[in-house]
């Protein structure tokens, strides 16, 4: 025993190793399917969000061949025009509802502990509940596609159409309650990803060192707070016009048909920048370590993103200049659409600077960001022509349509996706996807993308309108739709190239280690894939760029405790510690909310009596959520005497 | 082995109040959510009103200024016993938080019965016309409002009578009141829209 002198190095190792194993115990994922059920970490979650999304996406997609293929040529007869009307609504809602906003909240959900250096979200169950109502919505959407009974009045259901008087039946109704589901879900998450930004954030990241990234998702939570409301009230109203008779969208007692096409865009235009602002913050995130440098301009960029986040919500009534405005509301909206190019404008610069002055590195997220600023200025173009009052009269609710609001959601939110994906990949999985199906996917995307698309824009001028089953072969269209039709397989081809991928290299790609990409940002500081409890030690940050920037001497966090789920809060603006926060583990509630939260809206579009019905299940879940457990270590207290 | 700086947070509180708490983000976050609503639904009626011939619409009849008036100052005076009791969980002074919570929550019964009688005096349903569905879809809403502040008063209620109360449970006795203070903010411009509208003022039932 007096052989070995006492080494302090080896003592510090052993303890560092006891604590690591004590984390694991206390953090370890649950198991059984009770346990898949009740789980509450953020990766897990974050996961589940992003591929049940990714499942939606694609049938959102095979909706949209189907779609190509009925108007490949004149007066084809795949679809027949009740299915084509079903296919085209479910097509819009998917992508909207259950693709484009959840898969980049889910993404957040994901990434916004890791890149803030926490161990979770502020609310766990809450986020289990968030994912749990959205998967309802989306199964009850597609529950009745299948039982023939698919929504069939657009995306955005205007009435009358959608109203009691011609739409009978329960289509509508349960596209409305899909929507409620996604909203309460979104407005979920919104709240926790502000949360966990502002008060958890590791020691040192000042509001000035946040990531990009979790900056565009702050601005997106905020955007879905105020935007949403609009939509989840507007989605109750429709079903109570339809079912006890209320009169909110019937003009004849004293309703108006416009309030609704109002309270949807209210929500529906800063919808666009809710699907847009995370992948902003995905390019700016993808860029620095593709460029080699950090990103150009992070303060414009910031301000940019909180810009575009105020102004998207002053231009929701371009989408009804058709509708017959006063002239002044004409011109404010119209001032108001161009306006936002600017901060569109401004980040764009300080991509192009960016990369101006980077050693560029092409590898596929890289490809995709370049794809993106590419097509998202074509399709930010049109955006500007639209803006102008004569010129969308002119266009109004044609293939033109179409083709802008493909060329900005797709180039401007799906490529960047594609491309976030490829590289938080490693991260997810600890194995790096195949570079070579990397770059036949990205082409394949790209070129199937314009040729779909491009050939709407002519289509449109040449007067094509968007949402008729079929056109008559003298009116010349039918080239430009079998181009349009080619290009959108050649798209579907791309995509399957890249789920190939990412499913083989789950399955046997390459070990990724920590950091395979030289990154900047702190959730590569970690394990790939990250252990439940995220961090070990805790992280401390002391540059915007804290992976590029790391000094000898960098202090770690100690002191919170292992054997139970605890982080640490910090202050609002310069995150310093402020306390010690003990985090729910597992449990079934959120569940049985989502549950009761279900009975309650599909219920509700049958008999008015689902409220009462359903507050039970409600009520009894919130009561158990809340209920004190008595294990988080709090001190009891005891009346004085 | 180099030793590296280290902080150590061992010595912090496990509860903060106020904005130090992140329920307190989640509650605000809450608020603007459902504040939200409200304002959609104001703005519902405005926009409504300002298209219509008449409004409200012809053989409406005003519930009784006396009456509405009176429930209005039943729900503002509830703020005074749940700002009471948020200054006794600050003090964690628990047979008073427990006195001035039963004080409150009998306050807002009385509210809601009051509610009730009104709205069986209202001379439309929400079938009878647009303006009869934003009154009564307001009025609902925030019925179910009330009616949750009710419920989470009772339990807050068992818990200090029955045990074990943690020291976190004072920050959440106090975001309860805040979020009441809320609730009763929220129907004081939807008295002024519906009460106080000089079209229905001359042509009371009561």
């Amino acid at each position: 025993m007096s052989a070995d002198p006492i080494d302090a190095g080896s003592l510090a190792e052993e303890l560092d190793n006891l604590e690591r194993r004590q984390l694991e115990r206390t953090w370890q994922y649950a198991s059984g399917l009770w346990g898949w059920v009740a789980e509450v970490d953020h990766q897990r979650i974050g996961v589940r969000y992003i591929v049940t999304a990714l499942i939606f996406f694609a049938l959102g997609g095979i909706e949209a061949l189907m779609i190509r293929v009925q108007l490949a040529k004149p007066e084809n007869g795949f679809l027949n025009p009740d299915l084509y009307n079903q296919v085209f609504t479910t097509h819009g809602t998917t992508m909207m509802f259950l693709f484009a906003v959840p898969v980049m909240l889910g993404l957040g959900v994901y990434l916004v502990p890791l890149m803030v250096g926490t161990r979770n979200l502020a609310f766990p169950r809450l986020n289990a509940y968030s994912y749990y109502v959205y998967l309802i919505g989306g199964l009850f959407l597609y529950a009745g596609f299948f039982l023939k009974a698919g929504p069939d009045a657009g995306w955005f259901s205007y009435v009358p159409l959608s109203g009691p008087a011609f739409s009978p039946g329960k289509r509508v109704d349960i596209w409305c309650q899909m929507v409620t589901f996604t909203e309460i879900s979104s407005m979920a998450v919104a709240v926790n990803l502000i949360t966990t930004a502002f008060k958890q954030r590791a020691p040192g990241m000042s509001l000035n060192r946040i990531p990009i990234y979790v900056w565009a998702m702050v601005v997106t939570s905020f955007m879905v707070i105020f935007a949403m409301p609009a939509v989840a009230l507007a989605s109750q109203m429709l079903p109570l016009d339809r079912l006890i008779d209320t009169h909110f969208f019937n003009p004849a007692e004293g309703g108006d048909a416009l309030l609704w096409q109002h309270l949807f865009w209210f929500f529906g235009h800063p919808e666009v920048y809710i699907i847009f602002i995370p992948a902003t913050g995905i390019v700016s995130t993808i860029l620095a370590p593709f460029t080699r440098r950090e990103v150009f301009g992070y303060l414009a960029l910031i301000l940019s993103l909180v810009a575009t986040g105020f102004i998207g919500f002053g231009l929701w009534v371009h989408h009804m200049f058709a509708t017959g405005l006063p002239q002044l509301g004409q011109s404010f909206f119209t001032a108001a659409s161009i306006m936002i190019a600017v901060p569109s404008g401004i980040q764009m610069f300080c991509w192009i600077a960016t990369l101006w002055g980077g050693r560029l590195r092409f590898q596929p997220p890289l490809l995709y960001v370049l794809g993106f600023i590419l097509t998202f200025m074509i399709g930010g173009l049109t955006g500007v022509m639209l803006a102008a009052v004569p010129l969308d009269l002119q266009v109004h609710d044609t293939f033109f349509v179409v083709a802008h609001f493909h060329y900005v959601l797709i180039g401007g939110a799906v490529f960047p996706l594609l491309g976030g994906l490829y590289y938080w990949f490693p991260k997810m999985t600890g194995r790096m996807p195949s570079r070579k199906l990397g770059h036949l996917s990205f082409w394949l995307v790209f070129l199937g993308f314009q040729v779909t698309f491009f050939p709407q824009h002519i289509l449109g001028l040449q007067g094509m309108p968007r949402r008729v089953y079929t056109y008559l072969p003298e009116t010349g269209w039918g080239d430009l739709n079998l181009l349009s039709t080619v290009g959108a397989f050649i798209l579907g081809l791309g995509v399957l190239v890249y789920v190939i991928n990412l499913v083989a290299s789950r399955v046997a790609g390459a070990p990724a280690g920590d950091d395979p990409w030289e990154s900047d940002t702190l959730e590569w500081a970690t394990s790939s894939p990250p252990p439940p409890y995220n961090f070990h030690p805790m992280p401390t940050v002391s540059h915007r760029a804290p992976l590029w920037h790391r000094s000898e001497d960098q202090p770690v966090i100690t002191g919170l405790r292992s054997d139970r789920r605890e982080f640490l809060m910090t202050g609002l603006m310069d995150a310093e510690p402020d306390h010690r926060q003990v985090s729910p583990g597992p449990t079934m509630m959120p569940f049985f909310l989502s549950i009761g939260t279900g009975i309650t809206f599909i219920l509700g579009i049958f008999t008015p009596w689902a409220l009462p019905i359903g507050a039970v299940p409600v009520a009894a879940s919130l009561i158990g959520w809340f209920w004190p457990r008595g294990d988080q270590g709090h001190k009891i207290l005891k009346e004085k005497s | 082995m180099r030793q590296r700086p280290v902080i150590d947070v061992s010595g912090l509180p496990t509860t903060a109040f106020g904005h130090r708490d992140p329920l307190w983000w989640g509650v605000v976050g809450i608020m603007c959510i459902e504040g939200t609503m409200f304002a959609i639904m104001a703005a519902s009626y405005f926009y409504l009103r300002g298209g219509a011939q008449l409004w409200p619409p012809p053989g409406t009849l005003h519930p009784g200024i006396g009456i509405t008036t009176l429930n209005l100052l039943i729900l503002l005076a509830s703020i005074y016993p749940m700002h009471q009791a948020a200054q006794a969980a600050e003090r964690e002074d628990l047979p008073a938080i427990r006195r001035w919570l039963i004080v409150a929550t009998v306050l807002i019964v009385a509210f809601l019965i009051v509610r009730f009688l009104i709205l069986n005096r209202l001379t439309f349903r929400w079938d009878s016309h647009a303006y009869g569905s934003l009154v009564w879809l307001t009025a609902g809403l925030h019925t179910l409002h009330v009616i949750t502040g009710i419920i989470e008063n009772l339990l807050f209620i068992t818990l200090l009578t029955k045990g074990p109360v943690e020291d976190k449970h004072m920050d959440d006795l106090r975001l309860n009141s805040m979020y009441w203070y809320f609730v009763v903010a929220c129907w004081v411009p939807f008295y002024c829209i519906f009460f106080l509208d000089p079209r229905l003022l001359h042509a009371s039932i009561g």
